[in-house]
């Protein structure tokens, strides 16, 4: 066995890449040193073939092993039992590790040595992280799009209850405003409201509120919120309750009296009118 | 996930015996294309590659992506029709 006499230092190149593909090694990327293909080819070859090898071969297999444990191995330098081990530090327990599965698993052990990695990175940083390839490029866009959905129906009830709140506000003032002017049901004004409202909203308010959102977290946002709609629907319920009602029984008694009144006023006209001639 | 496609049916109520790779749900013309070129050729030689990464669905998908570009409905179909036919026949 020529090979195993041979120090692999003293190969050639081109020789050390073909013994490494021939034995069923991942070349290392394109522009690496010598060094590396030796290695690789003591790593790889010289094992499997020598077992009365001497320690500081071993020594250097175990060198390049020890970066594994330094968090960044290159998974595309170890063997393929090496590969298995480091998976199955992660907990994955991997299948057979041969020619048409080694890339998947190279690739699922450096994911999880990333994920390690930046395990206190959010999950947006995640994503670019992982988007290496178009699928994940995908899936992050999905939860990009997820997330963004999940924000949408929030966003969308705030400037809906933004609107209605200001309904609700502009119907008060309205209804206000309207009994002043003339003492009829505030469902006169109403038609009249929706429209104004929309206009009024869509500036101002929902502006501000974009603004807001990139300055306090959603979660204060919604509970503010929440206590604002709570203290203005009481507001709105007390107002209903103690100007509706009464008030609509005021125009109610006010419309009686004055009917009552004319009434009254008839049947003294009528009173008056044949007293006279009774008395005549 | 619920409904299933009438490929799917097809691949899964028998034994696949020498089918082609077509035959798999998810995989069509094109992607059937693709891997015929890579020798995977029948049907049997992707089951062989799904038994060999031990029925994961992760790495399954990562590998028939890489193998054909199949996206994630196809990688979806032809995973789910896969492990039915396992668990039936297997």
């Amino acid at each position: 066995m020529p090979v195993f006499v041979e120090d692999p230092a003293h190969l050639s190149k081109s020789r050390l890449k073909s013994d490494l593909v021939a034995h069923n090694v991942e070349l290392p990327p394109g522009k690496s040193k010598k060094e590396v293909y030796v290695q690789l080819h003591l790593k790889h070859i010289d094992q499997k073939n020598a077992a009365d090898f001497s320690s500081d071969e071993e020594d250097q297999v175990q060198d390049v092993a020890k970066p594994e444990d330094a968090e960044m191995p290159d998974p595309s330098g170890l063997t393929d039992d090496d590969l298995k081990a480091a998976l199955l530090v992660h907990g994955v327990k991997a299948g057979p590790i041969v020619a048409s599965t080694r890339a998947l698993y190279e690739r699922k052990l450096s994911k999880l040595l990333q994920s390690d990695g930046h395990y206190q990175l959010n999950g947006a940083e995640k994503g670019i992280l992982y988007s290496d390839s178009e699928e994940e490029e995908e899936n992050g866009e999905e939860d990009d799009a997820e997330s963004d959905v999940a924000l949408q129906p929030l966003a969308k009830w705030l400037h809906r209850k933004g609107s209605v709140l200001y309904l609700t506000i502009t119907n008060i003032s309205f209804y206000f405003s309207a009994t002043r002017r003339r003492p009829i049901k505030g469902a006169a004004g109403r038609p009249v409201q929706y429209a104004y409202p929309d206009t009024a909203v869509s500036p101002t308010t929902l502006e501000r509120r974009e603004v807001e959102r990139r300055l306090v977290p959603i979660l204060i946002q919604v509970l503010v919120f929440l206590i604002v709609v709570c203290v203005l629907y009481l507001i709105y319920v007390c107002l209903w309750d103690t100007s509706f009602s009464p008030f609509v029984a005021l125009l109610d008694s006010l419309n009686q009296m004055s009917d009552s009144e004319e009434g009254l006023l008839l049947q003294t006209e009528v009173q008056d009118t044949p007293a006279p001639s009774g008395q005549e | 996930m619920s409904s299933t496609s009438q490929k799917h049916k097809d691949f899964v109520a028998e034994p696949m015996g020498e089918k082609p790779v077509m035959a798999l749900a998810g995989i069509g013309e094109v992607l059937g294309k693709r891997l015929e070129e890579k020798g995977f050729d029948k049907a049997y030689v992707v089951l062989g590659q799904f038994l060999v990464l031990k029925k994961d669905e992760e790495l399954f998908r990562d590998w028939l992506k890489d193998t054909c570009g199949a996206n994630s409905k196809q990688q979806g179909d032809c995973f789910g029709c896969l492990k039915e036919w396992c668990d039936a026949f297997l």
